[in-house]
């Protein structure tokens, strides 16, 4: 059996190569770059783990993790659970009554968002949340300062990514529920279930692992998230938005702190694999 | 055994990393004229402004004079040359001849790094030395620390910058409002714009324009020691000293009474400009690079400037640089180009674009605004009152000045810790410096 499956591993080859030139090396590099002195050009002088602590002792480099938690919240868990309910409501409710194409065109509706660029979503964004002219305040009567008031900023910026991120749920959800066996809800529906009900005890269990892959995804890209940050509020206003990758460019780009920048992105890549790792340890046992 | 594995994978890292060493070159030898060349050239002004015309003219000038060269320029932006330039400096993908920004955490990084090439020679040789007054070629010189202002020349500017407080002569006519001339009469000035509902002064927040009015603040009790001192590192500077206090407190203090918006902080210049050229505002305090835009733009109202009053120093220097990096293939190239930009008729031209030439013929600027504003440029590097920006002394600064202002603008911070906070990553770069 062994032998028979030993010629499998030449199939694999190619994309070894590839994950190893295009990952492997770099995150290598980035991890030898972080116990040096860089400034991107010349000779890296390395200083062990000065970097590192530094690290430790940065007020803003903390500060950005407890940002980045209300990330987590507002790209993962809040879509995944909104998007539940769409996901389920569109196949369950608004297919049958109204028809499957309404229910693909609401779908499409929530997933655009994820297909528009993020640089353009961001500017649209920034108009509409501006404090003079901005539609938002000129809609509802209001006088706030979205992105400018430290207050607000994070809070704004969350519920922007929520709309942001919506959509990949509901997608993921939807393509999942094709594959719940129609004869559970008949049955259920034929004793007399509620839709919560159905949604709680037959939707619910029969799409965990697409929660899973979403959730663990959903997390991975808040943890990483810079674009939207970039675009809308550079982590201002003081630090109010900083979050790590913003963090870690502004060292390797602004202020040429490639080792310290480096840094920030190896601690940043280690917290992102052992979160994928424990959610893959959860997944495992609930099999 | 995985230790060992993993110890030598970061060895082997570490030594792939070292390798990437600053390569200079040296220039080719001159090829045979008649063979066709080409001369690789970035900036990043736009096409409308008095640079960007300027700048389009003398290729044109260039290539007539140059028959077998071709010139292939490619547009950049300020933002992608300012965060990648090192990079792109190390590689062999350099240009000839670009534009870069200057100051000690930009220019001065790039000269410190070797990625420069050393223009002494050529500068006095062509007699732009002579074109640049001394306050415009501190910008132009960097030492071995990569400190402004002494030691060799890396760079040569061809234009002139500053900021000076831009009015809507309609809005003052409107609310009875003279132009001030003192620092007492501005702030009565300000005082009426409020009692009517008007915020006085459009600023953003979100970029440099709020930053730079602290500075000035600041430099209305300023003299030339402290200003080498924090520019120059020529001494120590006391951020709770009596310049730096009195521009935070008196930010603060114009947030509070309404000369600034409450709700500016989030705001970027572009916004603010635009603001502006609506009438929102009577006055905008910020540079010259608006002029052009400001003399084309605003139909609706007249406008005018004048210097900050009570300060006999403003934000201001020389504009960018143009640098050659030391890999360039083509220097004696790009040093011709250099001289046709700092020709009379270029410079004229860029001064009747509304740009601040450096070497322009005073009777040849024509255009009744350009003059104006070439006037009051001289006026200021006649008092010697350039002072350079906030942000420059160190890199990374400018974040943490957007930052510490914004912090000044929403009241979440009080003064004296705002200066704490901008006082320690100029103190760590102290440390820093010729490392």
């Amino acid at each position: 059996m062994r032998v028979r499956t030993r010629g499998y591993w030449l199939y694999l080859v190619p994309s070894l190569l590839l994950f190893l030139v295009v990952i492997v090396v770099p995150f290598l590099m980035n991890v030898g770059a972080s116990f040096t002195r860089w400034s991107g050009v010349g000779t890296p002088r390395w200083i062990g783990l000065d970097n590192y602590t530094r690290l430790l002792k940065d007020e803003r480099f903390w500060q950005s993790f407890q940002h980045n938690v209300g990330l987590i919240v507002a790209m993962a868990i809040v879509p995944t659970a909104i998007g539940l309910v769409l996901a389920a409501a569109l196949f369950d409710y608004i297919g049958k009554k109204f028809g499957s194409r309404t229910a693909s065109a609401l779908r499409a509706m929530y997933y655009l968002p994820q297909v528009l660029p993020v640089a353009v979503a961001g500017v649209v964004w920034g108009w509409m949340l501006h404090p003079s002219y901005g539609a938002i305040n000129q809609i509802f009567g209001l006088d706030l300062d979205w992105l400018g008031d430290p207050d607000l900023a994070l809070a704004t910026v969350m519920a922007v990514m929520v709309w942001f991120q919506l959509g990949y749920p509901v997608v993921i959800f939807m393509a999942g529920l094709q594959r719940v066996d129609p004869a559970y809800y008949e049955a259920a529906e034929i004793d007399g279930a509620s839709w919560w009900r159905r949604f709680w005890h037959i939707t619910l269990p029969q799409i965990r692992p697409e929660v899973f892959v979403v959730l663990l995804t959903c997390t991975i890209a808040a943890l990483k998230v810079f674009g939207p940050i970039f675009v809308l509020t550079r982590g201002g206003p003081g630090n109010a938005t900083m979050v790590p990758s913003y963090f870690s460019y502004l060292n390797f780009f602004q202020k040429s702190n490639v080792g310290y920048g480096s840094a920030i992105a190896t601690v940043l890549a280690l917290i992102i694999i052992v979160v994928t790792f424990l959610f893959l340890r959860v997944q495992e046992r609930e099999r | 055994m995985m230790k060992t594995r993993a110890a030598a994978a970061l060895a082997v890292a570490v030594l792939v990393l070292s390798a990437c060493g600053s390569g200079g070159s040296d220039t080719p030898s001159a090829q045979s004229s008649s063979q066709p060349r080409t001369l690789k050239l970035w900036h990043y002004e736009s096409a409308d402004s008095a640079m960007g015309k300027a700048w389009t003219e003398a290729i044109k000038k260039f290539e007539a004079s140059h028959p077998n060269v071709k010139v292939k320029f490619e547009a950049k932006g300020f933002e992608q040359i300012q965060k990648t330039a090192s990079m792109v400096l190390n590689s062999d993908e350099a240009p000839d001849l670009m534009e870069y920004n200057k100051g000690n955490a930009t220019a001065g990084l790039l000269s410190k790094q070797g990625l420069l090439t050393d223009l002494s020679e050529e500068a006095a040789k062509r007699g732009w030395d002579k074109l640049l007054p001394g306050g415009l070629q501190t910008t132009a010189k960097y030492d071995d620390r990569g400190v402004m202002g002494s030691g060799k020349w890396y760079g040569v500017p061809n234009y002139g910058e500053f900021v000076m407080v831009y009015y809507n002569k309609d809005l003052f006519d409107k609310h009875k409002v003279q132009v001030p001339t003192t620092f007492e009469q501005f702030t009565a000035a300000m005082d009426t714009f409020v009692k009517a509902g008007v915020t006085p002064i459009g600023t953003a927040g979100a970029e440099y324009p709020a930053q730079q009015i602290f500075y000035q603040l600041a430099l209305t009790k300023a003299q030339k020691p402290w200003l080498d001192a924090f520019q120059s590192y020529k001494g120590k500077v006391d951020f709770h000293g009596p310049e730096f206090t009195y521009g935070a407190d008196t930010f603060a203090d114009w947030v509070k009474k309404g000369y600034i918006a409450k709700n500016s902080s989030g705001v970027k210049a572009e916004d603010m400009g635009v603001a502006f050229m609506n009438g929102k505002f009577p006055m905008m305090i910020s540079g010259s690079w608006w002029y052009g835009r400001f003399a084309s733009e605003i139909k609706k109202f007249e406008w005018d400037h004048f210097l900050f009053p009570g300060a006999t120093m403003s934000p201001g220097s020389s504009g960018n640089l143009w640098v050659v990096p030391e890999k360039s293939e083509n220097k004696d190239l790009a040093y011709d180009f250099i001289d046709i930009t700092m020709s009379k008729d270029i410079q004229n031209l860029l001064g009747n674009s509304g740009g601040v030439p450096v070497a322009a013929d005073p009777a040849a600027i024509t255009d009744a605004k350009s003059k104006e504003l070439i006037e009051t440029f001289n006026k200021l590097t006649s008092q010697d009152g350039l002072a350079f920006y906030p942000d420059w002394p160190a890199p990374g600064y400018y974040d943490v000045l957007v930052a510490g202002i914004q912090n000044l603008i929403n009241g979440s911070k009080a003064p004296s810790a705002v200066l704490d906070e901008i006082a320690k990553p100029y103190e760590d770069n102290l440390a820093d410096i010729g490392n």
